[in-house]
């Protein structure tokens, strides 16, 4: 090949030199992620006594296995240039039908979790075939499947918990390594490392990128552009399951209203998460390192302004106007990346 | 020489990793259609966005009848006079014609009430001067590439600009169009206006410019001569730094090989009908027709994008009812190149690496789907080299490299899948004049290893340089079928004889 830094570089000006590309990196948003991260773990260090403690480095830890699950559910479904705002759902629904099977025939845990992350994926499936045999958009088929598997689940339970679940489930979520770490956090990072691999290393992964970014091209070029999206939403429902798992060994309990309404509280982590990680909302474009850093800043930022005794409402809002500035700067990084394209 | 309108001076651009243009001058005259040539990548679309404000100018001076300018953005240079269209589309797919072509002037002010039937009247205008027949209330995207180009020529127009710039206007237009742009190039030329004309096919550049800058990787390699005087072999010259190789390729037989695609009475959802094909192992069979004859529509038919209504396609000997185009690649082996690259040849926000891969990740995928990165690249890589793809490197955004790149990485990709039967669709549009040649050997090459492939171009010279066999389509239907004996002038002739046929039968 005749690589174009082979040209001759008349004067030494900043394009060109090796440079450029690093300030990409250092400029790019996992790196401003690390920065902040860094920063408020300093400051809320200092500024409140319990933050360091080993008790709430746990807590904290548990909280952000959880976030980062959340975040991982819709990011892989974003990365197809689609959403699901049934994550919450489908996270509850599948732990509830986990905890009655458990409940009902005595199944251990494993097998709980199983039946868990089957019905993950099944209404996961459920979702991608609605929207592609339908042909509307994800954002509406999701808002009424958010509204029918949470109805139906209530309907079914009753809306009561499942309490008596296998002792294991709660030791597990009580479980301290090293008297500071949570296992819920090593889940999670095992399963951005699953994720990175996919989208890295797999035609699998790749396949869903390319049909996010460019469903037509992608098509042309033999993908099944339709598989490939309801494999997206079987991951998400797989995910989401996973994350209510996590959620229910927390709480020792599977209990209808633990992502609050329709399950809706967990929208906001996320979407936080890919947002702030860098994951194209249009789609074609990952970050699974973004995602886990995004979401650890949004546990940690609760976590400590929760310490620093502001209120739980004030934080709601600080996450929401954080949502805002990192929706705003992608925005902006779209049209500088638009520009560039029509710059051809 | 007459007054000068127009000048650049010392004009440089880098972006990262690639040093676009260095101190290139550039001075037009009043009047006068001035060519603009270069390899790809040479840096032709660059030095235009930096003349109408789409980059900024940061290094090197702008003068204007004589006075320093700077375009901050391209309304700036608009309203300086300073009209262009650029080499990739800019228009907005549902929006009617009439529209996109009033945009900056949809009515008095932002809040007027946009009168549709004045806007469709004014556009009208434009059309007719170019001879376009559209509805100006159809909306931009139900048109052929082709039809697209034109709007946005009649858009520049309606400009009424002083200096015309004109990144390849005429890349996916056939000669008939092509003539009548030029017709129109000349009245404006007459009328004062300057024109700058990137093209690609010298004989267009040789037909209607009066003088010439030719720019080699991002520098001069002359500045405005005038083109009395020079010749085909000049300009190459100038461009590549060689005289043009011509290969003198002897005809090739493959009729008597096995059949690998055979089209039986075939009808398509899209309108085609009793459709009759043969395709042998290893041969290439040209199709030929005008704009709207509807092969690029057979070829999407056949991959299954669309389905046939009738008739019967065997491959290699067996039926084959093709339901996707990934079912035709992984069953059939059947690819194809589309000559959109931007829609349906390229994921433009992904890498050159991940856009070439793309079509063989399902055959080099091992446990779990693993893909290597070095097993792509081995594959992808000699294609990529052969035709010079010019980028910083493999993990560079496609959508970042210059127009005829990117065709290259989107045939490239196809020439590397190692299908069986491949359909190719224009694949030289916009590529520079010695890749194109080696895009030829290499698609010879591959039939020579057994390919065969249906190659769709309206580039009569590619046509008969590459072509075994050219079937000629009109009006959704075969007309008839030519053996290729490489004679320019009796092929040719026969070719339009084919096209023509009925309506003088009709007569
Ligand atoms: N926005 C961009 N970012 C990075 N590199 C760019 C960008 N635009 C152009 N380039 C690079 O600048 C060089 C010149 O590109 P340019 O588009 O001007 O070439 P060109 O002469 O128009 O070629 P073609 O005949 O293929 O259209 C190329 O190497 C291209 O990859
Ligand atoms: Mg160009």
């Amino acid at each position: 090949m005749q690589p174009a830094s082979s040209l001759p570089l008349g004067q030494p000006r900043s394009a060109g030199s090796p440079s450029f590309v690093r300030a990409g990196f250092l400029g790019g948003n996992e790196f401003g992620l690390i920065v902040l991260i860094v920063v408020f773990a300093t400051l809320f260090t200092l500024a409140t006594k319990g933050f360091a403690s080993p008790f709430n480095l746990f807590t904290l830890g548990r909280t952000m296995g959880i976030d980062i699950l959340i975040g991982f559910s819709m990011m892989v479904v974003i990365v197809s240039g689609g959403l699901n705002l049934a994550v919450g759902a489908i996270g509850v629904c599948a732990v509830m039908a986990a905890g009655w099977a458990m409940e009902t025939f005595g199944l251990p845990w494993p097998l709980g979790l199983a039946v868990c992350l089957l019905v993950g994926a099944a209404l996961g499936a459920v979702n991608g075939e609605a929207i592609v045999r339908s042909g509307v958009h994800s954002f509406i088929i999701t808002l009424a499947t958010m509204s029918i598997f949470f109805g139906g689940m209530v309907f079914l339970s009753r809306a009561e918990a499942f309490r008596e679940l296998p002792p294991a489930i709660a030791a597990f979520g009580k479980l301290r390594l090293m008297g500071f770490l949570s296992p819920l956090l090593l889940v999670a990072v095992a399963t951005a490392l699953v994720l990175g691999w996919l989208y890295r290393f797999t035609s699998l992964g790749r396949r869903m990128l390319a049909a996010g970014a460019s469903p037509k091209a992608a098509e042309v070029s033999g993908i099944r552009v339709d598989r490939t999206i309801v494999g997206c939403h079987i991951l998400s429902g797989v995910l989401a399951a996973l994350a209510g798992a996590m959620l229910t060994a927390r709480h020792g309990a599977a209990i209808p209203s633990m992502a609050g309404h329709l399950g809706q509280d967990w929208l906001l982590p996320a979407f936080l998460a890919p947002v702030l990680g860098g994951t194209l909302l249009t789609g074609g474009k990952v970050s699974v390192l973004g995602t886990l850093l995004g979401a650890m800043l949004v546990s940690m930022l609760t976590n400590g302004l929760l310490l620093l005794r502001v209120g739980e409402f004030w934080v709601q809002a600080f996450l929401g106007l954080l949502l805002l500035t990192a929706v705003l700067l992608d925005l902006g990084r779209r049209r500088l990346l638009a520009r560039h394209r029509i710059a051809v | 020489m007459s007054e000068v309108v127009l000048q650049a001076r010392a004009i440089g651009k880098s972006f990262p990793g690639v040093r676009a243009l260095d101190k290139v001058d550039l001075t037009l005259a009043k009047g006068s259609i001035h060519a603009l040539l270069g390899e790809n990548g040479a840096g032709k679309s660059t030095l235009i966005k930096l003349l109408t404000g789409v980059h900024r100018l940061e290094e090197g001076e702008l003068l204007l009848d004589g006075k320093s300018v700077q375009f901050d953005d391209p309304h700036a240079a608009i309203a300086a006079g300073i009209g262009v269209v650029h080499q990739e589309r800019n228009l907005i797919p549902r929006f009617s014609v009439a529209e996109n072509i009033m945009l900056e002037r949809l009515g008095p002010s932002v809040l007027s009430r946009v009168d549709q039937a004045t806007l469709r009247a004014e556009a009208k205008r434009w059309l007719d001067l170019l001879e376009l027949d559209v509805n100006p209330a159809t909306p931009v995207m139900r048109l052929s590439a082709a039809k697209m180009q034109l709007v946005e020529i009649a858009k520049a127009l309606s400009l009424r600009s002083r200096v015309l710039l004109m990144d390849e206007p005429t890349a996916s237009l056939t000669p008939h169009e092509t003539e009548h742009l030029f017709t129109l190039l000349q009245r404006l030329k007459r009328d004062g206006v300057t024109i700058v004309f990137v093209s690609h096919k010298l004989e267009e550049v040789l037909q209607i410019c009066d003088s010439v800058t030719v720019l080699r990787d991002g520098r001069n390699a002359c500045q405005s001569q005038p083109m009395t005087g020079m010749g085909r072999q000049d300009l190459v010259r100038l461009m590549i730094g060689r005289a043009e190789q011509i290969p003198a390729w002897e005809t090739r037989d493959r009729t008597t090989a096995p059949v690998a695609l055979q089209l039986d009475k075939v009808s398509t959802s899209l309108g085609h009908q009793d459709i009759d094909l043969t395709l042998h192992r290893g041969e290439i069979l040209g199709l030929y027709g005008l704009v709207g004859a509807g092969r690029s529509e057979l070829a999407k038919c056949l991959i299954g994008l669309f389905p046939l209504t009738g008739g019967k396609v065997t491959i290699d000997g067996q039926p084959a009812a093709i339901g996707s185009v990934a079912e035709a690649l992984n069953r059939f082996g059947l690819g194809y190149v589309s000559e959109d690259r931007k829609q349906e040849g390229l994921v433009l926000a992904h890498s050159v690496l991940d856009n070439a891969g793309i079509a063989v990740w399902s055959k080099l995928a091992g446990f779990l789907g693993f893909l290597k990165n070095g097993q792509i690249r081995e594959r992808v890589l000699p294609a990529i080299e052969r035709l010079e793809v010019k980028t910083p490197s493999l993990a560079q955004q496609v959508g970042l490299l210059s127009g005829g790149n990117q065709q290259k990485v989107s045939v490239a990709k196809w020439l590397a899948a190692g299908v069986r039967i491949l359909i190719i669709d224009e694949p030289s549009v916009g590529i520079d004049i010695k890749t194109k040649a080696y895009l030829h050997e290499l698609i010879r090459a591959l039939a020579d290893d057994g390919t065969s492939v249906l190659l769709i171009t309206s580039d009569m010279p590619e046509m008969i340089t590459l072509a075994d066999r050219i079937a000629v389509m009109d009006g959704y239907r075969l007309t008839g079928t030519l053996v290729n004996d490489r004679d320019y002038p009796r092929m040719s002739q026969g070719i339009m004889n084919l096209i023509h046929g009925e309506e003088q039968d009709a007569a």
